[in-house]
């Protein structure tokens, strides 16, 4: 065997001696690093799988979506508005909508009720195929109502198979259980309760003839700007907000909560460089004489920083595939049981989605170079400032 | 000649300034030759071994070991050379505490450049140092007397053609003492040459031939008093 080779798989024979010499410490710092890593992953792979989640359902929300603003203060939209807008060239559909927030006193949920037209809105036969069972009820058809899996489970709960809600006036009203919503929309569906457009504005006290907003369809998405532009000094009592925006916000909300929550693991992990730096670059007498025998006896330095890189590069990568690999599996086949509630939200009805994201090497890469780097740092650089000094101290015993 | 140390001088930092530890040292040592340099503490001995081992390196001087200066080669060739031409004895037993005393006897094997197989060469040795039943012994195990041969084993595992011991049987009872330097004196008859500094100067009536040198305040003396 060609020596050069032999004296590097001496020097893996003898770090791996070494690891296993120091076994018990090595295995508690490859636990703690592993644990870290798996946290910061895990929240990396959530935050992927929400905003991809949040990004596929948000492709059918209507290019433009108009909101009237008094006071700074959302108010109706006139129904007359639909009018007005008819004259601006590109708009392909204009579809009203109403909507609100319903507090459940029983349940302590907010569900968000929703009332529209999906006859008139391009891709709402889509609709359809986003339910788990049931049908969309007749556009014509009142007293029906399509509910979320969350609101399902509170139905349940309750013991009822009408879904009964109280009117301003604390007047009650009920509705049959036409459909509900598939899981997979759970992200944006989970608290929904979609109804007759009529029946969602007599549950608000909405005066006929107006809406809470009103959704624009644009024929050429490239002209979704221009529109918008056109609508706002057409209309100037109103907001007029495009589904680029809205997308914006929503990966703004999973930004903030991931960066919360990434800001807080980077945190753990500098303490844990720092802590592996501190531990490394103290090395013990022990440690430091064993390298200045070794190098009396004919080692070089960069066999000793061959040991020490190898020894670093095993535990810290042994940890990095760890920490991943459990990320991963926490993810997605558990549901990141352990960060959803900081993640997907703090309502009494959370969504049950499950999470499917794509391992994205750019992430991994990120990860890696925030974790393994510093630690083979921490480990190499000592142990090189104890090998490069010369030896001769071993041979008084230092 | 297989050991030169030409002008040779070592300065270290002290209170009252640069202090010589080693103070232009000439020494010549042929192969085959047992040389004791005795002195007291303090008086430049472990210096100048650690410059002959090519461990330190000289203010000034050269050292030539087989007729090659230690500091004009590379650090592999410097390495290897204390590998294979050089054996240390340290003044304490210097053992890697967390390996046995196989694994210790074999670590400059672990090096690479000399064929693996050789546990069979490290037990010899360790047999002929009175420890063959202790090979897998840890250090803590064993006695002050019992490390210090396992590190003459260690020292000893490569053939190397040169000894290098610094107060080799200090803090020794009179028997252990006696087992390493009769253990010495076997191989110095098979032709390896030592240096030995040490403050006792019972050591030189051990060996048949020695050389006795003697380092006054980084200077060497032939025992009569003359410059070395």
């Amino acid at each position: 065997m060609d020596s050069g080779l032999r004296k590097h798989l001496n020097i893996l024979d003898y770090t791996l001696l070494s690891l296993w010499r120091r076994r018990l410490k090595n295995l508690s710092i490859l636990l703690v690093f592993a644990g870290v890593i798996f946290l910061v992953a895990s929240f990396e792979l959530v935050t992927q799988a929400l905003t991809e989640t949040a990004d596929r359902a948000l492709r059918n929300v209507p290019e433009i979506t108009l909101q009237r603003l008094s006071a700074g203060r959302q108010e109706t939209v006139p129904l007359t508005y639909m009018e007005r807008l008819r004259g601006i060239f590109g708009i392909r559909e204009i579809v009203p909508r109403v909507w609100g927030y319903y507090f459940d006193e029983v349940s302590g949920a907010n569900y968000t009720v929703m009332g529209m037209d999906r006859r008139r809105m391009p891709g709402g036969k889509e609709m359809d195929l986003a339910l788990a069972r049931g049908d969309m009820p007749d556009p014509e058809e009142r007293g029906a109502a399509v509910i979320g899996q969350g609101v399902e489970t509170v139905l349940r709960q309750k013991g009822g198979s009408l879904l009964s809600l109280f009117r301003p006036d604390l007047s009650q009203v009920s509705f049959e259980i036409a459909g509900v919503f598939a899981p997979a929309t759970d992200i944006l569906t989970s608290d929904l309760i979609v109804l007759h457009p009529e029946d969602a504005r007599d549950l608000f006290r909405i005066p006929s003839g107006m809406a809470t907003d009103l959704l624009v369809y644009v024929a050429n998405a490239d002209e979704v700007s221009t529109i918008a532009r056109k609508i706002a000094t057409l209309l100037p009592d109103t907001r007029v907000l495009t589904r680029t925006q809205i997308r914006k916000t929503y990966q703004v909300v999973f930004g903030w909560r991931s960066g919360f929550a990434s800001v807080c693991l980077l945190t753990a992990l500098t303490a844990f460089v720092i802590f592996a730096w501190d531990k490394a670059s103290g090395l013990s007498p022990e440690e430091r004489r064993e390298i200045s025998v070794l190098k009396i006896l004919g080692w070089e330095t960069a066999d000793i920083l061959a040991i020490r890189f190898w020894e670093g590069l095993l535990v810290a990568g042994l940890a990095f595939v760890l920490g991943c690999t459990a990320a991963y599996v926490h993810v997605v086949f558990y549901d990141a049981s352990l960060f959803r509630p900081v993640l997907v939200g703090w309502s009494v009805i959370r969504p049950d989605l499950r999470l499917l994201p794509t391992p994205e090497l750019a992430n991994f890469l990120l990860i890696f170079c925030g974790s393994v780097l510093p630690y083979l740092a921490a480990t190499v650089i000592p142990a090189w400032r104890s090998a490069s000094v010369p030896a001769e101290t071993a041979l008084s015993g230092m | 000649m297989i050991i030169q140390c030409r002008c040779l001088t070592k300065r270290y930092p002290a209170d009252q300034g640069m202090v010589a530890a080693v103070n232009n040292v000439n020494l010549v040592v042929a192969q085959g030759e047992f040389v004791i340099i005795l002195g007291h503490s303090g008086s430049g001995k472990t210096t100048l071994l650690s410059l002959i081992g090519g461990l330190t390196e000289p203010d000034s001087g050269e050292v030539l070991v087989n007729g090659v200066d230690n500091w004009h080669q590379s650090d592999e060739a410097l390495s290897d050379m204390r590998n294979r031409t050089i054996g240390f004895v340290f003044q304490f037993a210097s053992l890697i505490p967390t390996l046995t005393s196989l694994e210790n006897v074999l670590l400059p094997l672990s090096f690479g450049r000399v064929p693996r197989g050789s546990h069979e060469q490290a037990r010899e040795i360790l047999a002929r140092v009175g420890l063959g039943d202790k090979m897998h012994a840890y250090p803590g195990q064993l006695s002050g007397g019992q490390q210090r041969r396992i590190a003459i084993a260690r020292a000893f595992i490569n053939q190397p053609a040169i000894i290098l011991a610094d107060e080799p049987t200090g803090d020794l009872d009179e028997e252990t003492e006696n087992d390493i330097l009769r253990i010495f004196r076997d191989y110095n008859e098979h032709g390896t040459t030592f240096v030995v500094v040490t403050h006792n100067v019972h050591l030189a009536r051990t060996q048949k031939n020695p050389r006795v040198l003697e380092m006054r305040q980084g200077t060497l003396l032939e025992q009569d008093g003359r410059f070395a």
